[in-house]
């Protein structure tokens, strides 16, 4: 599918794809942005500006890029919570902005880089309110809300922490909790922004674990903003590098981690082992001088 | 009448949280089954546990509602004893009148249509306790209990939306817009006074609605709320010291001042009837938006990728908590305290869970202010001071101790 094509064609693969309702593994893209220019109310440039970023379907694509690059911008953009300057972002072959609220929520589940844990509530009651886009307004919990939630606890596995208050949990462990909030959405597209940040190792793992599985078991197609090139490198089926706003390089880990991207993107000098079994393999050296 | 229907309700509930402490007591000794199972009889033990606070809460606050109407209904300048007084609350000659109830509740006009309707007698012989009882003292616990719910309700709202653990049902530039419009009805427009409690209660939803249109700016957040509320109540603040200076008689001050500090003398059945279909309404929408303000508490963004309109629906309970808060101005004034302190009360005892949060405030509210108002009819006897001194006398130290102890203020 090319990047541009007419609002018939447009219109005609919205139907199709609506009619399939998440049957979109035949499609090339989950989600992708045409032409963006993203910027916020206290800019006069743009932040980020890109032709064509795709988000394959049935696929988990790393953002990457160091401090200020755009990474969590764009991912904002693609969540539908920043309204474009300019071009559009598409989900299903249609324009994000044209989706409601609750329906797009629905569609796309979005964890935010910095949660606050509400007051008592447990890890269930935090998790329940996954299901907000599922139920009216005066909507009762039904049996299928209920379900949802056991299987995001159970993916998530904090089965044991289900009564404990979101508060009283360590941090790796209240990531768990919103990951499974999120999870409860249950999203065919799933948005995380820099999920394990500020994480021990042994939850940095569980994370991507879980991100893991949701993907190959669920088909959910992903997109992670990463902090670590290398956690990318061993995760991610595709990697979006960016730099100053732009996109620098776009693909699989084994053709885009390379010596040369750390060297320009991330201003640091490594040796790549693009040949090890889980993913290319970065060592770096030392900051570009 | 307050007695007999919280009596009532007090054991209702009482009675429904003995069935529900059951499965908590033999949920434990279920073998744990399935996982499923397992996980929903665990639900089901810590929902009947919390309940179980709850109604402890509900019953210990209708308990002070009980007691302090009581009180203050048996003292005046015709005294009778608790007893006797309890036996002019449930007098079987009020109560098996519906005619009579209907004109107390409803309005001669109203009350007495219906009376007419259904040939209800509404002129009925009444022992001389129960007259005074009934006419004179009574309406004020009932304007109180009205008061105490709609402001704690309100400030709960607001502590949400605002997510601001000092939010109180003024912090939106309510009371300076309303203490405004008092100040001008009483000293500029004093032709006009008896449409005062309307003004009041317009003037701060006025002031609402400017404090939200100085914040908005392709939408609204909390702190830009709070700070164009605090902006907007400065200046109304000082518009009505102003006004002060121009008041040429001591009982327009008075007059004024036990407006602006919120008073329950001389309440009467009409102020009642004024306030207790919006109440009614109020309480309806805050519980029926309870989900709502727990998803809000989440934090701006994750409400919105919930699928949260949260613009819309911030506005909506704002709405919601000022009609609360307009009710209890139009029949009370500006009683401070009740609406902040409230909420942190019910909050440490029974959780930030809105669903249980809104209950809660709604039976401790009115227990504070009847509670406050024996106070200040009774301390100073014969002089009745306003019930927010009363409140603001009670409140300050209760908010010192709350700062003391508490090292997380900010949290919700």
């Amino acid at each position: 599918m090319s990047g541009t094509h007419s609002d018939a064609d447009t219109d005609e693969a919205n139907g199709a794809s609506a009619d399939a309702n998440g049957a979109t593994d035949g499609d090339a893209d989950a989600l992708h942005a045409e032409d963006l220019a993203l910027g916020y109310p206290s800019t006069d440039e743009p932040v980020v500006e890109t032709d064509r970023v795709d988000v394959p379907a049935g696929e988990v694509t790393a953002l990457v890029g160091p401090n200020g690059s755009g990474k969590s911008t764009l991912l904002k953009a693609m969540a539908k919570q920043l309204d474009p300057d300019a071009g559009r972002v598409v989900l299903d072959g249609e324009n994000v902005a044209n989706y409601g609220t609750k329906e797009f929520a629905r569609e796309v589940g979005l964890l935010s880089q910095e949660n606050d844990a509400p007051g008592s509530a447990t890890v269930e009651d935090l998790v329940y309110h996954g299901r907000y886009p599922h139920r009216s307004f005066f909507g009762a919990v039904t049996g299928a809300d209920d379900a949802a939630v056991d299987r995001a606890i159970d993916l998530a596995g904090i089965d044991h922490l289900r009564d404990a208050p979101v508060s009283d949990l360590s941090g790796g462990q209240k990531q768990l909790a919103w990951i499974a909030m999120t999870l409860a959405q249950d999203t065919d597209v799933l948005l995380l922004d820099e999920p394990t940040t500020y994480l021990d190792l042994h939850h940095q793992l569980r994370v991507m674990e879980v991100v893991r599985e949701l993907n190959e078991e669920a088909d959910v197609t992903v997109a992670v903003v990463l902090h670590d090139i290398a956690q990318a490198a061993r995760f991610a089926d595709n990697i979006i590098a960016m730099r100053d706003g732009e996109v620098y390089d776009w693909g699989p880990p084994r053709t885009v981690v390379t010596e040369a991207l750390l060297a320009d993107v991330f201003d640091v000098v490594a040796s790549v082992d693009a040949d090890a079994p889980d993913g290319p393999t970065v060592h770096p050296h030392h900051p570009v001088r | 009448m307050s007695e007999s229907p919280s009596e009532a309700s007090g054991s209702s509930s009482d009675a429904s949280g003995g069935p529900r402490a059951s499965p908590d007591a033999t949920a434990p000794t279920d073998p744990a089954g399935g996982s499923g199972t397992a996980a929903r009889d665990r639900l089901a033990s810590l929902t009947a546990r919390i309940d179980g606070t709850l109604a402890s809460v509900v019953f210990a606050s209708l308990a002070v509602v009980g007691v302090g109407g009581l009180i203050q209904v048996s003292f005046g300048t015709y005294s009778m004893t608790v007893f006797e007084a309890w036996r002019a609350v449930v007098d079987p000659a009020v109560w098996s009148h519906p005619g009579l109830l209907g004109e107390f509740f409803l309005g001669e006009t109203l009350g007495g249509l219906l009376a007419a309707q259904f040939g209800w007698a509404t002129e009925v012989e009444l022992a001389h306790p129960t007259l005074i009882v009934w006419t004179v003292r009574l309406p004020r616990v009932l304007v109180a209990v009205l008061v105490g719910a709609n402001l704690a309700i309100s400030g709960a709202i607001f502590q949400a939306v605002t997510r601001n653990e000092l939010a109180s049902p003024y912090i939106l530039g309510v009371s300076s817009g309303a203490g405004l419009a008092i100040l001008l009805t009483l000293v500029v427009f004093s032709g006009m006074s008896a449409f005062l409690p309307i003004f009041a209660a317009l003037g701060g939803t006025v002031a609402f609605l400017i404090v939200y249109a100085i914040a908005w700016k392709g939408g609204t957040s909390p702190v830009r709320l709070v700070l164009a509320g605090v902006i907007v109540g400065t200046v109304f603040q000082s518009l009505q010291t102003g006004l002060f200076f121009f008041a040429d008689d001591l009982g327009v001050v008075q007059s004024a001042i036990a407006w602006t500090t919120g008073s329950l003398t001389g309440t009467d059945w009409e102020q009642v009837r004024l306030a207790l279909p919006w109440t009614v309404i109020a309480l309806g929408f805050a519980l029926a938006g309870s989900r709502q303000l727990n998803v809000l508490l989440l934090g701006e963004r994750t409400a919105r990728s919930l699928g949260m309109s949260v613009e819309r629906v911030r506005f909506a309970l704002s709405g919601v908590a000022i009609l609360a808060a307009a009710a209890a101005i139009a029949v009370a004034g500006i009683v401070g305290f009740v609406g902040l302190i409230v909420p942190h009360v019910v909050r440490t005892l029974v959780g930030s869970d809105y669903r249980r949060l809104v209950v809660g405030c709604a039976f401790v509210g009115p227990a504070l202010l009847v509670g406050a108002d024996v106070g200040a009819r009774l301390a100073m006897d014969p002089v009745q001071i306003p019930v927010g001194i009363v409140t603001g006398l009670v409140g300050g130290p209760y908010f010192l101790y709350l700062m003391r102890r508490q090292d997380d203020l900010g949290d919700l």
